[in-house]
């Protein structure tokens, strides 16, 4: 199981070569080995077939060599055999073993090969003997007996004991009269199957290798595109889809390819399609976001011009009563002056002239006044600017259009304003609309002849901005309802008739207070009148904190 | 001049408009009044040929000057002079008894046209 599962998490390359070459390895080495062993059976065949032949002969030769002693012509007898290179040694030994003749060194090769037991045999067939010798080599020794052959008659008056040789007939008898040994040494024949084992196990090897090669070939050009497309199958795991599978083959893994070319390239698609979707939506936030801002930005515009609307009649008159008076006495002057005979003017005349003018100097500047806190009122109030901001003369200014408008609907105004009190950092034309619309408030929630009191005063222990101003409006109108009071400054509350109010008054003042660092807040009785109250710090608030606040501002308008 | 001059009563809460008035009318015999109550006050003790008379001021506003000079009064003659012109305050001026509305701010030559209008209408009377 273990071998399984390492075999399993083996490459593809190794798991195709690794059984292939090791079976082709085992299947060579077997049949080599066969083959080396027959080869090398047949080599001692011959060996001893040779041997035998040789001994065989000699084995007749030597017949009467051995019956007469004569070690002479045994010696010659066997020098012939020794002409062979793998004869070491050949000797002929008497029965009782002891040597008749000897050509070769027996003693150094082989010697004590040769038993007592051996010498008495009487076997006549040849017996072959696989030894070591001294020197360490292989020999093969032959060993045969040397037979003589007798009559019947002499046999039996001989008294001699011996196996019936069955070949003679007729009271034939052999007896073995001594033997013969012969050496061979094995060397040849193990070099020569050396030889063949080594050229057996080389040719094995460059099959084996051959074999592997062809086999990293075939395996190669399988595994390489697959190899190939597993690195690009990574890539685009990992997220990059600029890839594309480089294969042009037209078999399955040709067709595995282009399906994975087209499967990426799907991906690449769809994957564009959400990047393009992702950054329309967020175009579409962004410009949602703007347009948010600008209609916001727009509502308290609209709604400072709602109240310069709800004024419009108050800045007319205010602007026309002037108006009147410079026209009027400009073209009174002028057909004065036009009649007028210089020698003949009198000094009653040149004083009427001087007040007409100085009228119209007066009323035009009226009208100048009226015309900048007009425009001041009105600005954008996208530039937020703050600067030095007296906030009595900001309600001075603010009463020069609005007071008309008091004065039409026999509202008193009563303003108690603390002379010493110190200039703020702000924006005029923003607090001028915020009192704008509370002074309106104020008026339309009194009856006439009421009273609005205005009130500043500077507290200095308050605040960490080096003291705060405080602001009150108070009225003896209708008051609010509790139910209402809490949500005042809520944007698009309103209590007045359906396109009398925006019901953003309330909630553009609130984030302008917020954002000038200060805070507003009201009290009020049903029947009783209503009191608004703003306190403003005198230094400007914190940039950051400033940009919170005019964040908030922005967003939520209150 | 051998008659009596033609009287006339100016109400307007505007001094300035009230000094010019009577400067430029100075041919004829001009009453002020600083506002309605004054106005109504005034035109209830002595009849006045001609009134001019601003719309918006405080208490009681032109209009109800121009109706209480026609109801106690239906042949005398008033001119309406607003700061404040729309189509409906003339045509509501005009409904209510006006002979004619001059917008602020107006000319000499409008003023006195429209007076000397007026007063000839009186005249035909």
């Amino acid at each position: 199981m273990n071998l399984r599962t390492r075999f399993m998490s083996m490459s593809l390359r190794i798991k195709f070569i690794l059984p292939i070459a090791a079976m082709l390895v085992v299947s060579m080495l077997a049949i080599s080995g066969y083959l080396v062993r027959r080869q090398s059976e047949s080599f001692r065949h011959e060996l001893e077939v040779t041997g035998e032949t040789m001994v065989r002969v000699l084995a007749i030769d030597a017949e009467s060599g051995v019956l007469f002693g004569s070690k002479y012509d045994l010696e010659e007898l066997l020098k012939a055999p020794t002409q062979f290179d793998v004869v070491t040694y050949t000797s002929i030994k008497s029965v009782d073993g002891s040597i008749l003749a000897q050509i070769g060194d027996s003693a150094k090769q082989a010697v004590g090969i040769m038993t007592a037991e051996d010498s008495i045999l009487n076997d006549t067939s040849h017996k072959f003997t696989y030894t070591t010798g001294a020197d360490g080599n292989e020999y093969l020794v032959i060993t045969r007996p040397i037979v003589t052959v007798k009559r019947a008659v002499s046999r039996e008056n001989l008294g001699l004991t011996g196996g019936l040789d069955s070949t003679l007939t007729g009271g034939v008898t052999t007896e073995i009269i001594g033997h013969i040994e012969m050496g061979l040494s094995l060397e040849h024949v193990n070099r020569s199957i050396l030889e063949a084992k080594i050229a057996s196990y080389f040719l094995t090897a460059i099959i084996v290798i051959g074999t592997i090669l062809m086999l990293t070939f075939i395996v190669g050009v399988v595994v390489r595109p697959v190899t190939r497309l597993v690195k690009v199958t990574d890539r685009v795991s990992h997220g990059d889809l600029d890839v594309k599978v480089e294969i042009n083959q037209t078999d399955e893994i040709g067709h595995l390819a282009r399906t994975f070319n087209n499967m990426i390239e799907s991906l690449r698609q769809s994957r564009a399609e959400i990047e393009r979707y992702n950054k329309t939506l967020e175009e579409k936030i962004i410009e949602r976001t703007q347009q948010l801002e600008e209609a916001q930005a727009q509502l308290i515009q609209s709604e400072k011009m709602g109240a310069i609307g709800q004024l419009a009649a108050g800045v007319a008159h205010e602007l026309n009563n002037p108006l009147g008076g410079i026209l009027g006495y400009a073209q009174f002057t002028l057909e004065k002056l036009l009649k007028n005979v210089p020698e003949r003017t009198t000094t009653k005349e040149i004083q009427s002239y001087i007040r007409y003018v100085t009228d119209i100097e007066a009323q035009a500047r009226r009208c100048k006044t009226i015309v900048q806190n007009l425009l001041r009122f009105s600005r954008s109030s996208r530039t937020v600017e703050f600067d030095d901001v007296d906030v009595n003369k900001t309600v001075e200014e603010t009463l020069t259009f609005v007071g008309h408008q008091l004065h039409l609907n026999q509202i008193e105004l009563q303003t108690v304003l603390d002379a010493n009190l110190p200039h703020i950092q702000g924006n005029a034309g923003q607090l001028q609309q915020v009192f704008t619309n509370l002074i309106i408030n104020a008026m339309h929630a009194s009856l006439p002849g009421s009273t609005i009191m205005i009130t500043s005063r500077f507290s200095p222990a308050l605040g960490e901005f080096g003291g705060t101003v405080e602001l009150s409006f108070l009225d003896h109108g209708t008051g609010i309802k509790d139910e209402h009071l809490k949500r005042i400054f809520e944007p698009f509350f309103t209590t007045k008739e359906v396109g009398k109010g925006t019901g953003l008054g309330l909630s553009v003042s609130y984030g302008i207070i917020k954002e000038h660092g200060g805070e507003i807040s009201v009290q009020s009785a049903v029947g009783k009148g209503t009191t608004f109250t703003i306190v403003l710090p005198i230094q400007k608030p914190e940039p950051e904190s400033d940009k919170e606040e005019k964040q908030r501002f922005s967003f939520g308008v209150r | 001049m051998s008659e009596a001059k033609k009287s006339i009563l100016v109400v307007d809460d505007e001094e300035i408009i009230r000094d010019f008035l009577s400067e430029v009318l100075e041919d004829y015999a001009i009453s002020l009044a600083s506002d309605g109550d004054d106005a109504i006050e005034k035109i209830r003790s002595h009849k006045f040929d001609l009134v001019i008379t601003d719309l918006r001021m405080p208490r009681v506003s032109g209009e109800e000057v121009v109706r209480f000079t026609r109801d106690t009064y239906p042949g005398s003659k008033v001119i309406v002079i607003s700061g404040y012109s729309s189509l409906a305050t003339v045509s509501q001026t005009v409904q209510n008894g006006a002979c004619a509305f001059l917008a602020k701010p107006f000319s000499i030559k409008e003023l006195l046209l429209s007076v000397e209008h007026a007063l000839q209408d009186t005249a035909g009377n």
